[in-house]
């Protein structure tokens, strides 16, 4: 039922001649427009663009919450355009991370169990998947704060648990929305290092939505988004913020 | 209603949520149908006995009528009007007869030329030597006899107490407003000597009518005939009559008054959770409008203003569902009233002002009254800053030990204004409510302990998911604790009206099992089932008593006699040996009471007589009897399930040396050794067929049928039990829903770390599942003290019953089975909707 990608497959994330239109009343408009793109295993990609370029929706569209109005999406070998709802759910639960910018962490179970999550959807034993997300908060340094319920931390420590979870099974991509958006200049810079730390260490591979320059400074490729068209390289002379 | 833009603002939350917005409508149209549907059948019923009352008594002021139900001796007309010289005077001879449709014709039998000053309508159009030279000749309604196709000079069969007879229309019955077409439809009006004949009661009169002045001549004149009538015989005000028949079935009126309002109770649970849920959920919207400089006040209209729009369009459709409703429900009241208490037929449903003013004031008043709360919790948003949800629900969590202390003071207070309310009915079923209010405040404090209890449990058997599910009633407290508690009381009502209709059936059944001894039972048709003054006649009686296979035969004679707090229904029979195993004495010495039974002045009176009338054994009970009013002595008060304005027991030997009747209702028959019953019924209704038909029973089959008239009886009940549930179901949906777009975040951050729609869906139906199971747990000891309540204390003070509590527990069982299945149908929609969300959408939304 899962479909496993190959073992060396050439790239992570393939995206060809992506559009996808939305029909607002009796107008449609077109957030992308023929968008190609191709990430190598393992690399650190920043995307950036104006606030409606279309972002969010490449995001949901790589990860198969969405799917494009022409064009293919392949991810780790796998064509997501011929895979059903269900599939890409599957594929998505076992392969993809996501870290949001409201850091979305489910309100009714506790900062372990939140951690815990991808890895019992993943059908871990739960004594296995016990032991694997209290590494995985030790990693984020909220070890202690395991048996809080996420309404007692800080948007810091919600982030970072956020991103325990993102990690925690292992998925060969982890898309991020502006995972620094809601928190401090200190607080996101140490949000980021986090991330980088740990993708770096896992190998896994990353895009992250962001308007954070210090981003841009350690990612190994940044791309930008206008009018629905994706450009190589920094396109604009300064980020919004 | 809101003007400008703050309340377009508010109309288009509700337009954006139709689902919400037409559930919380159809829980107020749902809760005020019921009302309105019982009120229409009730107060239609009742109008219709009233107004063939008014008809039939005219314009008499005053009444004379004799000791008991057969009424006087024709001789006394004459010796009125020439004797005593009093002219405004009319005979009158009323009963009922049996069309060929079924349905009941009410005989009016008048003396034409006495009638003018009585009922007008009945002179007008009259030919009086045609109505009167020929026999079996009546008027009747010239709308019923279009109905029917019949015209002046045709014929038309019908059965009076089991004999068929054919009568001629001699005129047509018009109207000229008073009394109206309606009121007129059902009656036959009959010369005395013609309405004799057809109702066996030739040489008597029901009553005379007459017209008594105001004023000291008035005063004379009764004071006259007072003095001058012989035994038994009295004057009595023609409204007091009426009133005191309409007042025999008001205790079932208010049983069923009150159960409807139980569903409204439970509709605006359902009010309170929408409107509540709409102010939760905007209330970062409501701080942005206070930052721009809306006032509290305009929040506090603004979200009032919605319930009235909700409550408003529930009220309209409710009423349109209420007229439905009481359609259907008017036929059931009516078989009630018809079987227990009187005769009446309602054609059409009469919709007063005053049912329309409660149906608006409840629907649209309960509907402010459950916004209030939510209203004033908008003001208290703070300008401009967003409130987190976790924040509200841990101060709703904060606040449940306080509802629940609350809860326990009004419990309290319910039952001990129980303990103190003496007889009241009304006060009765206050403390009722104000027990299940206790039980509603007690809820969210026990969805906590329980979803706390639950949540391991749920965890090891559904792992995270189960975990949610249990969390998830804690974590959304105020929206799970009222749809719980609107599950819970319809549970608990039906809990309480299941085991108190159980009880009382089984009940009956073991009285009817030793209280009917003999092997054949006897009886001549009856319009009301458990009353009436219907008999046997003479040749049949000889006949049956003279049957090959009886060895011994008791008769039963029931007559309606008049005592001075009101009509009694007196029942003589002739003790055999196996009479005394037929009554179970609640109080007094059952060998001594037998033993005095023939001593001319022992009565024994059944429980809901003694109730009513506050008698003890050794008190004494008086009656009119033809000899004039006599006194007796109540020997012992026996249980009885048949009649619940009680009955008067007293030997045959009594009743004749009291009454000039010879006549008998009924007959017990006793099978000679070695006959089989089945044989000996057909013996004998072959014996009598031809004569007069009579219901002639075996044990069994008597025990049935009474069985089937109890059944018949609480039909009222079981459909309102059903919209009770309806209205909670629609509740615990509404409740779900609400959830449903609060969890719109939380599925789809599920759903983007791999959750597949299926498994969003079996979350949603687990917590729907656990909030049913809960509300099933706690309707039981609701339920049952319900029950407890309706069984000794709300039975008791309508009809002084005594019943034993019989806790089947198939009753409970199935009460949590129906929360599990009402909460997990509930459910399927909002599961659906949630694992169909987009979850792209979601995310994206602020």
């Amino acid at each position: 039922m899962v479909p496993q990608p190959p073992l060396s497959p050439p790239a992570e994330v393939q995206l060809r001649g992506v559009s996808r239109v939305f029909r607002e009343g009796l107008h449609t408009r077109i957030v992308l427009d023929a968008v190609d793109l191709t990430l190598a295993p393992g690399t650190f990609v920043a995307l950036i663009g104006r606030s409606g370029s279309g972002k969010s929706t490449l995001l949901n569209l790589i990860s198969g919450l969405d799917r494009p109005t022409s064009g293919e999406v392949v991810v780790g070998g796998v064509n997501l355009t011929q895979r059903t709802e269900r599939e890409r759910t599957l594929f998505r639960r076992r392969h993809v991370g996501f870290v949001f910018q409201a850091f979305n962490l489910i309100p009714t179970l506790t900062v372990a169990e939140n951690v815990r999550l991808p890895l019992e959807l993943n059908g871990r034993p739960a004594e296995a998947a016990r032991a694997v997300a209290h590494e995985a908060l030790a990693a984020v340094d909220l070890a202690d704060r395991a048996d809080s319920f996420p309404d007692r931390l800080s948007g810091g420590e919600q982030q970072r648990v956020a991103i325990a979870r993102a990690l925690v099974h292992r998925p060969r991509l982890l898309l991020a929305d502006e995972p620094t958006g809601n928190l401090d200049y200190e607080t996101g810079r140490q949000v980021m290092d986090l991330l980088h730390r740990l993708v770096r260490q896992t190998g896994t591979t990353m895009l992250v939505v962001t308007h954070d320059r210090d981003f841009l400074e350690v990612s190994d490729r940044v791309l930008t988004l206008r009018q629905g068209r994706l450009a190589e390289g920094l396109d604009e002379p300064t980020p919004e913020r | 209603m809101m003007k400008g833009l703050l309340g377009r603002a508010g109309r288009r939350y509700l337009r954006q949520h139709p689902w919400l917005l037409g559930l919380s409508v159809l829980g107020v149209a749902l809760g005020v149908a019921v009302v309105v549907g019982i009120d229409l059948a009730n107060g239609s019923a009742r109008r219709a006995f009233e107004r063939s009352a008014e008809t039939v008594t005219g314009r008499a002021t005053h009444q004379i009528i004799g000791a008991t139900g057969r009424g006087l001796d024709e001789a006394l007309y004459g010796r009125l009007r020439r004797e005593w010289g009093v002219r405004e005077a009319a005979p009158v001879v009323e009963g009922y007869v049996t069309g060929a449709d079924g349905r009941p014709f009410q005989v009016l039998g008048v003396d034409p030329f006495a009638e003018a000053p009585f009922r007008p309508y009945v002179a007008r159009g009259l030919d009086p030597g045609a109505f009167m030279a020929r026999p079996g000749t009546v008027l009747m309604a010239a709308s019923a006899a279009a109905r029917r196709g019949l015209a002046p000079g045709d014929t038309f069969a019908v059965r009076a107490e089991g004999v068929r007879h054919t009568l001629t229309v001699a005129g047509l019955l018009t109207t000229d407003g008073a009394p109206d077409a309606e009121a007129l439809s059902g009656l036959l009006v009959a010369d005395v000597g013609t309405a004799q004949e057809l109702l066996g009661r030739v040489g008597r009169l029901s009553r005379i009518d007459l017209r008594v002045p105001g004023g000291p001549a008035g005063e004379a004149l009764l004071a006259r005939l007072t003095a001058a009538l012989p035994g038994g015989v009295t004057v009595a005000r023609s409204a007091t009559r009426t009133r005191t028949v309409a007042q025999m079935s008001r205790a079932f009126e208010v049983n069923l008054t009150a159960l409807s309002l139980l569903a409204l109770v439970v509709g605006m649970f359902l009010i309170y959770n929408t409107m509540t849920f709409s102010v939760v959920q905007r209330r970062p919207l409501i701080g942005r409008l206070r930052a721009l400089g809306v006032t509290r006040r305009e929040v506090f209209f603004m979200v009032l203003g919605e319930a009235l729009l909700i409550g408003g369009a529930g009220t309209v459709v409710g009423g349109l569902l209420g007229l439905v409703l009481g359609n259907g429900l008017v036929h059931l009241v009516t078989r009630t009233i018809n079987d227990l208490y009187y005769v009446v037929t309602v054609r059409q449903l009469v919709l007063t002002p005053v049912i329309l003013l409660k149906g608006i004031g409840l629907g649209v008043g309960a509907t402010v009254l459950a916004a209030l709360a939510p209203a004033r919790e908008a003001t208290a948003a703070p300008a401009a800053a967003v409130l987190q949800r976790s924040q509200e629900e841990s101060r709703m969590r904060r606040r449940a030990p306080a509802l629940a202390l609350t809860g326990l003071g009004l419990g309290a207070l319910g039952a001990a204004s129980l303990a103190w309310a003496g007889q009241g009915l009304v006060q009765s079923y206050l403390a009722l409510f104000a027990v299940l209010m206790a039980f509603a405040l007690l809820t969210p404090a026990a969805v906590v302990g329980m979803a706390r209890g639950l949540t391991p449990v749920m965890g090891r058997a559904f792992g995270l998911p189960g975990r949610m599910a249990a969390r998830g009633l804690t974590a959304a407290l105020s929206r799970t604790g009222v749809a719980v508690a609107a599950l819970m009381i319809a549970l608990a009502a039906t809990i309480g009206v299941g085991v108190m209709v159980d009880s009382f059936r089984q009940t009956v059944s073991v009285w009817l099992g030793y209280a009917l001894q003999a092997d054949v039972y006897v009886q001549p048709p009856s319009l009301v089932v458990r009353q009436g003054d219907a008999w046997l006649r003479p040749e049949v009686v000889r006949r049956l008593i003279q049957t090959p296979g009886v060895a011994a035969a008791y008769s039963v004679r029931r007559v309606t006699v008049a005592a001075p707090d009101g009509p009694a229904q007196l029942v003589a029979i002739d003790a055999g040996p196996r009479t005394a195993a037929a009554f179970r004495f609640k109080q007094g010495k059952p060998a001594a009471a037998w033993a005095a039974f023939d001593d001319g002045s022992t009565v024994l009176v059944s429980e809901p007589y003694a109730f009513r009338h506050h008698l003890d054994v050794g008190d004494t009970l008086r009656l009119q009897s033809d000899r004039g009013l006599r006194a007796f002595v109540v020997r012992g008060v026996y249980y009885d399930y048949a009649s619940d304005q009680g009955v008067v027991l007293m030997s045959r030997a009594t009743y004749e040396r009291y009454y000039d009747d010879r006549e008998r209702s009924g007959l017990a028959l006793y099978a000679e050794p070695g006959v089989e019953v089945p044989v000996l019924v057909e013996r004998l209704r072959a014996r009598v067929a031809g004569l007069q038909s009579v219901f002639i029973r075996s044990n069994r089959a008597l025990r049935d049928a009474s069985l089937e008239v109890f059944d018949r009886t609480f039909t009222v009940t079981v459909v309102l039990r059903l919209l009770a549930v309806l209205v909670a179901f629609v509740g615990v949906m509404s409740a779900l829903m609400a959830l449903q777009l609060e969890q719109a975040r939380t599925v789809a951050v599920l759903r983007a770390n791999g959750m597949t729609p299926g498994q969003v869906g079996g979350l949603v139906t687990l917590q729907t599942g656990l909030m049913g199971l809960v509300a099933g747990v706690l309707s039981m000891p609701l339920g049952l003290a319900l029950a407890f309540l309706l069984i000794h204390v709300i039975n008791r003070r309508s009809f002084g019953w005594t019943m034993q509590m019989d806790l089947s527990p198939g009753v409970p069982a199935q009460a949590l089975l129906l929360a599990l299945v009402a909460a997990l149908l509930a459910g399927l929609y909002p599961a659906w909707r949630m694992a169909r969300a987009h979850p792209a959408r979601a995310l994206r939304e602020p």
